[in-house]
């Protein structure tokens, strides 16, 4: 595994025909610095005694169960440098029970670069699961259950089932729901294959269609509306696409490399956005209640309790929307060039009203 | 000899581990030597830090104290049956299957890898075609999780008010995390968001109440569709105009009975609930002019109304 070399997320522009469908051309050709993996960049100080006992308690189950893994491979696994790794398994190789002689030590060393526990004498089993880990692990199964294509009665669920006698009882009353969206599993098909897809878009900023060519790289869900990031071979540029905004999807046949850039701390919304504040009146506070903002401040204006929120907007179309939503209780504080944008929205639709009223 | 204090915790739960009895203070110092300070005062106070250390990570180091000619002395010990997580057989499909999952939900925080590790799995470092992000960042989540499975009374401020509420369960839809539960101050089940707890939660006892019998946490918080419907006005339902492209959504949202007609366009006539307006205007104009109110015409006169009023900026 490249586990070093970042493959950058090459501006697959020249399509590669699928020749033998299971092995992408891989062609590393980074040319702006990639971040680094999430088990990289973590940056810490020193650790506590009991952060290292916490975690030799996770991890010598772990290696007494494979008996011999890469110190460079285990120290990915568990988030530490292998300078951490190797200080914390040569601690524990001298710990043991009194007289501590070696049989009454733990059974760890490290050789040519792996790691070694061939007697499982000690710590042999993992401490039992807390309650923190018994729900992240049963939400995160229930939630990977509920993906379109997923096999209801496959082996996450048999897993489900195993683990639920160490649920305490109430944890069944813990749900996900996730959202429904057609083409979330077409499109999961085509981030794994690379294969190129056409696409019908309907964009609410210009209210119209459009067809479009992508390479889909992730599909992802967040705050209850499923998205796809994608290459878009028509402005060069990578995109995000709303799923339930795709009207028509069509794989091409063509294939591009796949995406092999570690993203877990992606911030798929960072950049474009701005920032408003906005006066919200009682009869409006669902805003509040709904929408995540940066700072709010309750005031009290012409005998009237407001809040005026701070909030990172995307576009002004969103806002012109909002604006209308809220019917008059909501106002812009600043900046001042969006303080029409309800007006605007609300003039479009009578616009709307206003014609058929006429012909009907 | 200079021994680290995670060097002398990790002998110290090996030998409260493997001995499988209750020792004394006395007998731990005479078994680690000298690993803890020579003076009662300091050996005392570093092995309470150590101990306190342990029980933060979970270990059930358990305690007597004795009487007759030891009165007064305590013993401590670890029943292995309470540390160790017995072996639950899971088979290799369901280890990768659980594997995958924790690649693919994101609950912002680490909890699951470490189940994982503890269930002899491995996190994966690939990327996956697909992830789900349920917002988990909340100071309380961990706490208010803890309570409903365990049963505890949780009390916390909520819009300015002391709320005491038995937590039945909660629920997590379209990026927000609810907690429904009896609530001792209204005396009725309410909804709660999460993320707009004032301050810290605390909770009480384990198991202080019981969960009705067919709670249903889905059902337990209303959706748009159920505001919309559960309003106090004479009209019912109103037939909304909704163009061909955000036809679909409407359609999967409110299902096929909801449809009056499709038209040639694509567009498509659909019979919505309109019993609360406030609810049933948010949904209306979310999609701006692509979705036109054609009867009851109260209804469109009461639409048109509020463009006006918002178009001349009242």
């Amino acid at each position: 595994m490249p586990a070093k070399k970042p493959v950058k997320k090459a501006v697959p522009k020249k399509p590669v025909k699928k020749a033998v469908p299971k092995k992408p051309v891989k062609k590393a050709a980074p040319k702006k610095p990639v971040k680094k993996p999430a088990h990289q960049a973590r940056r810490r100080g020193p650790r506590s005694a009991a952060q290292r006992v916490t975690g030799l308690l996770v991890m010598l189950p772990w290696i007494m169960q494979r008996q011999r893994v890469k110190i460079s491979t285990m120290a990915k696994q568990f988030n530490l440098t292998e300078a951490e790794l190797i200080e914390d398994l040569q601690m524990a190789s001298v710990c043991g029970v009194p007289p501590y002689t070696p049989d009454a030590l733990i059974d760890v060393y490290m050789d040519n670069g792996m790691v070694i526990a061939e007697v499982p004498l000690l710590f042999s089993r993992p401490l039992k699961l807390s309650t923190a880990e018994l729900f992240a692990i049963s939400v995160m199964a229930q939630t990977a259950l509920q993906l379109p294509g997923a096999n209801k009665k496959g082996p996450l669920s048999s897993a489900l089932t195993k683990i639920a006698p160490l649920m305490p009882t109430g944890a069944e009353t813990i749900k996900v729901e996730l959202p429904r969206a057609k083409f979330v599993k077409e499109l999961r098909e085509a981030v794994a294959t690379g294969e190129r897809c056409d696409i019908e878009y309907f964009s609410p900023a210009s209210q119209k269609r459009s067809k479009r060519i992508i390479t889909a790289r992730k599909v992802f869900e967040d705050a209850g509306r499923w998205y796809v990031a994608a290459d878009d071979h028509q402005s060069g540029e990578d995109r995000i696409f709303r799923i339930d905004r795709i009207e028509q999807i069509k794989p091409i046949g063509i294939f591009d490399q796949l995406n092999e850039q570690d993203d877990q701390d992606q911030q798929w919304f960072s950049g474009k956005m701005s920032q408003v504040t906005l006066r919200v009146e009682p009869s409006a506070r669902w805003i509040v209640e709904s929408y995540p903002y940066i700072s709010r401040v309750n005031k009290r204006i012409k005998n009237m309790d407001v809040v005026d929120i701070t909030m990172s907007i995307t576009s002004q179309d969103w806002l012109g929307r909002l604006l209308l939503r809220a019917g008059g209780g909501v106002k812009v504080v600043k900046p001042v060039e969006y303080q029409n944008l309800g007006k605007k929205a609300a003039k479009t639709v009578l616009d709307r009203y206003k014609k058929s009223g006429a012909t009907s | 000899m200079k021994i680290s204090q995670a060097e002398r915790m990790l002998n110290l739960l090996a030998l409260l581990v493997d001995r499988n009895r209750p020792l004394t203070l006395r007998a731990v110092r005479q078994e680690l030597g000298k690993q803890y300070p020579n003076s009662d005062e300091a050996a005392r106070a570093a092995f309470e830090r150590d101990k306190a250390a342990l029980r933060e990570m979970g270990i059930p180091i358990e305690t007597k104290t004795l009487g007759g000619d030891s009165a007064g002395e305590v013993t401590y010990w670890v029943n292995r049956s309470n540390y160790e997580l017995s072996d639950l057989k899971l088979s290799d499909d369901e280890r990768v299957a659980l594997q995958l999952a924790v690649a693919t939900v994101r609950l912002g925080a680490q909890h699951g890898e470490e189940a994982l590790w503890k269930l002899g799995g491995e996190k994966v470092l690939r990327p996956t075609a697909v992830s789900v992000n349920i917002g988990f960042v909340d100071q309380n989540m961990s706490s208010i999780t803890t309570a409903v499975m365990q049963r505890r009374t949780l009390n916390f401020d909520y819009k300015g008010e002391k709320r005491q509420v038995d937590p039945y369960g909660m629920l997590s839809r379209s990026g927000f995390w609810y907690l429904i539960g009896f609530d001792h101050l209204r005396k009725d089940q309410r909804v709660f968001r999460v993320d707009r707890i004032e301050g810290k939660v605390t909770a009480g006892q384990m198991r202080s109440f019981k969960t009705p019998v067919g709670f249903d946490v889905a059902a337990a918080v209303p959706t748009e569709k159920q505001m919309m419907a559960a309003g106090e006005g004479e009209l019912t339902t109103a037939t909304v105009l909704v163009d061909a492209p955000l036809a679909a959504g409407v359609r999967n949202e409110f299902g096929d009975a909801a449809i009056i007609r499709e038209r040639a366009d694509g567009s498509i006539e659909f019979a919505i609930p309109c019993a609360n307006m406030s609810a049933f205007r948010l949904w209306l104009f979310a999609m701006v002019e692509s979705a036109e109110v054609l009867a009851p015409a109260s209804v469109r006169r009461q639409v048109i109304q509020w463009l006006e009023e918002l178009a001349v900026g009242k």
